[in-house]
């Protein structure tokens, strides 16, 4: 008897949608997230805002280090380039966010291209090293470089606007973040299922097997540093109009590993991955400090202890969990639960 | 086919209702019931500056807790919500947010930082939140911001005041001064004020060396400036850097005067480098720990009542935070039973020769301008009392072209 679900062709394998359902949850997903505004409180609409921005930016670095096994730790001096060109180009030049946006990827994805080439050689720890010493130098340039980036001062990004029509505000930049999103998300779920995404998978099991089957290392690399980069550098962009300020303390090393332990608690090599690491590590402040509230209130040795680095120990601890326990990341949960509740009554 | 283009339809049409629809609704009288005052506190708790935050927020927490043991505002108890920025400005933001959209305080009595506040402007403005930041720029109030009362002389007027004091009270000639700053909003303003104050007085910076907040030696710019034979250092930092400097100045047997704005001085400084200090000279827009007027006295009692030791905490920052509760206070007051952000603002501005008992120079508030004193006092190590003394009045920069 044939399964709803059996592939017959490697064409079947690779397709997004492998069932109608699929298809039409996704679609009453996003028309319910689009009304999210009508129902949401403007602090839940913010969240989602910043959830929104982390998802753009782990999907890149899930390029990079889940799927093409390249360690970055410099994610956050691609963010850094594609904000401050955003805010530069909206705030001098007055260029609309349809055009700053972009030039804060394409300007990131250079500089991806350029930390691409001499990174080709380092794998593990020197790779790390390398990308984080380049988070480091771009970190120094956009404090020191005043005349451009206006340093410590910080520098004022204008609220995006459409043929005149302001989508400042946390209700309509939601939408513009949440079309980002879907496009990005979609086009990353695309490039990883063509050849580039085969590609970046060989070169991540066995670069020199890759390299003997003909896949060509330096293009294949150098790519997915700059697809990488170029999404840090559009969610620098949505982050610069988010905010409204830039500086240089926004683009930190921690801001590097809070995107690493996105894609490591989302799931490495996944795009869905990345947006459930994103949304979680996201929330998670906000989470800590409700059941620590909650607590407080039964269990008076916790009343008043919660501070703000319980969530940088949460976001270390996490990453070691997830390591040890579900390297797969709540993508491989979520995968479990779907294949019980498919496989139910049965238990394979 | 039929049924993809129906739900990209549905899609768009949704994003579309919803972008004309989308905006915020807030519910009348923000922060306000009838037992309760909700205002929310932006304030450093951990990470690198969180002794400065600290006792900010404890003094704060204490005035408005004083205030309710004593019946409350109108019958209302105020409710302090106090959140953590760790001095950073992305944290500040959420925090803002957090306070306005779900916490929906009256007012945020201060905003963070100097970077952080500056952030926040627009949003101030926009969500209406009087308050009064520990950001002393003049940018605060000049042009005119609607929702914010600056209470400190800024930090162009301290450093203005610093050579003052050198010009004509030590009657300098030919003083050799170097600048000692932190990278930041309020060090670089620092730097500014005294470039130009030096070119008013026509006398040249010998150095100006940047000595950053987490600095754990300064050995760098002591033998630098040694070298120069300055002889005033004029620093826009906070109390850590500057116990590191001094104490470093002392190992190479270096006694230059220090002049210090008021994030640096406190008795702290006394305390921690003992004979180091010397030298050392602080500016300050509050009272001294240990001043007799009534404002101070009440400062000081309302630690002793909530057992916050003089000793181990940053007196000069909790006398502000007090000040600036107290500020807040009287404005409650005066917005009587209709509160809202609004008619707490008008109240504000309602504020003559308000000094919260001699804690603060007089400050006058208008409809059309928010400006602070600009006044403060110079204090002296004492090194037997380990103690700031106060060594002037009241008193502010010499009006110069």
């Amino acid at each position: 008897m044939r399964s709803k679900t059996f592939r017959e062709s490697y064409q079947e394998d690779i397709r997004v949608f492998h069932t109608v359902w699929v298809k039409g949850w996704l679609c009453v997903f996003l028309v319910g997230l689009a009304t999210l505004p009508l129902w949401g409180d403007p602090y839940v609409v913010y969240m989602a805002n910043i959830a929104g921005i982390a998802i753009v930016g782990a999907i890149g670095l899930n390029i990079l280090t889940g799927f093409t096994g390249q360690i970055s730790l410099g994610h956050s001096a691609f963010l850094a380039i594609g904000a401050y060109t955003t805010a530069i180009l909206a705030s001098r030049f007055g260029a609309p966010f349809w055009v700053a946006i972009p030039a804060g990827g394409t300007v990131a994805a250079l500089f991806g291209i350029l930390l691409g080439f001499p990174c080709l050689r380092l794998k593990g720890l020197y790779l790390a090293m390398a990308t984080m010493s380049f988070g480091v130098v771009i970190e120094y340039v956009v404090t020191h470089w005043e005349s451009v980036t206006l340093g410590v001062r910080g520098i004022s990004v204008p609220a995006p606007s459409l043929f005149g029509y302001s989508l400042g505000g946390e209700y309509r930049l939601f939408y513009l973040i949440f079309l980002v999103v879907v496009l990005l998300a979609a086009a990353a779920k695309n490039i990883v299922r063509t050849r580039v995404g085969r590609a970046f998978v060989a070169i991540r099991d066995r670069d020199v097997a890759a390299g003997i089957m003909g896949v060509n290392l330096t293009r294949y690399k150098v790519m997915s540093f700059a697809i990488s980069s170029f999404y840090g550098g559009v969610a620098g962009g949505l982050y610069a109009y988010s905010t409204g300020y830039l500086h240089p303390e926004n683009f930190t090393l921690l801001l590097s590993i809070e995107y690493i332990a996105m894609i490591i608690v989302g799931g490495l090599g996944s795009i869905l991955g990345s947006i459930f690491g994103a949304i979680f590590l996201t929330i998670v402040p906000d989470l800590i400090k409700e059941v620590a509230t909650f607590a407080g209130h039964h269990l008076t040795f916790l009343e008043g202890r919660y501070n703000e680095e319980w969530n940088i120990a949460t976001f270390g601890l996490l990453i070691m969990l997830f390591l040890i326990f579900e390297p797969s990341g709540l993508n491989g949960i979520w995968s479990r639960i779907k294949n019980s509740f498919k496989n139910w009554p049965f238990t394979y | 086919m039929k049924n993809w283009r129906i739900r990209v339809c549905i899609l768009v049409s949704a994003l579309l209702v919803g972008i004309c629809l989308g905006g915020p609704a807030f519910p009348e009288g923000r922060g306000v019931t009838k037992d309760t005052i909700k205002m929310g506190m932006i304030m450093v708790k951990t990470g690198p500056v969180a002794a400065l935050g600290l006792p900010w927020g404890w003094a704060t927490q204490d005035v408005f807790n004083d205030v309710n043991e004593k019946g409350g505002i109108e019958g209302r108890k105020i409710e302090l919500i106090w959140e953590d920025d760790q001095f950073k400005t992305p944290s500040a933001i959420a925090a803002f947010k957090k306070l306005i959209f779900r916490d929906q305080v009256l007012t945020i009595t201060t905003c963070g930082g100097t970077p952080q506040t500056i952030a926040l402007l627009g949003m101030i403005n926009e969500h209406k939140v009087p308050n009064i930041p520990n950001a002393l720029a003049d940018e605060m109030y000049n042009p005119y911001q609607p929702y914010v009362f600056l209470l400190g002389a800024t930090y162009e007027a301290q450093v203005e005041l610093m050579f003052d004091y050198i010009m004509n009270d030590l009657k300098a000639q030919n003083p050799r001064i170097g600048v000692v700053y932190a990278e930041t909003e309020f060090g670089k303003k620092g730097l500014e004020a005294a470039r130009k104050r030096a070119k008013q007085y026509g006398v040249n910076i010998a150095s100006e060396l940047v000595l950053n907040i987490g600095s754990v030696d300064a050995s760098s710019q002591v033998l630098a400036l040694k070298e120069a034979n300055v002889d005033y250092v004029v620093t826009c930092n906070l109390v850590p850097p500057i116990i590191t400097f001094l104490k470093t100045a002392e190992k190479y047997d270096y006694w230059p005067t220090v002049f210090g704005i008021n994030w640096s001085c406190d008795d702290t400084v006394v305390k921690a480098c003992g004979n180091a200090a010397k030298n050392f000279i602080g500016i300050n827009f509050v009272g001294g720990w240990e001043d007799d007027s009534p404002g101070m006295k009440q400062i000081r009692d309302l630690a002793k009542k909530n057992n916050r030791d003089p000793n181990k905490m940053l007196t000069s920052l909790y006398t502000a935070s007090g000040a600036t509760a107290m500020v807040f206070v009287e404005g409650l007051k005066r917005a009587g039973k209709d509160l809202t952000p609004e008619s707490l603002k008008k109240a504000l501005e309602t504020l003559s020769n308000f000094d919260a008992g001699g804690a603060l120079p007089a400050i006058n508030y208008t409809p059309t301008s928010h400006a602070p004193a600009n006044k403060a006092k110079l204090y002296k190590a004492d090194l037997d009392t380990k103690t700031m003394k106060a060594i002037t009045d009241w008193r502010e920069p010499a009006a110069m072209k």
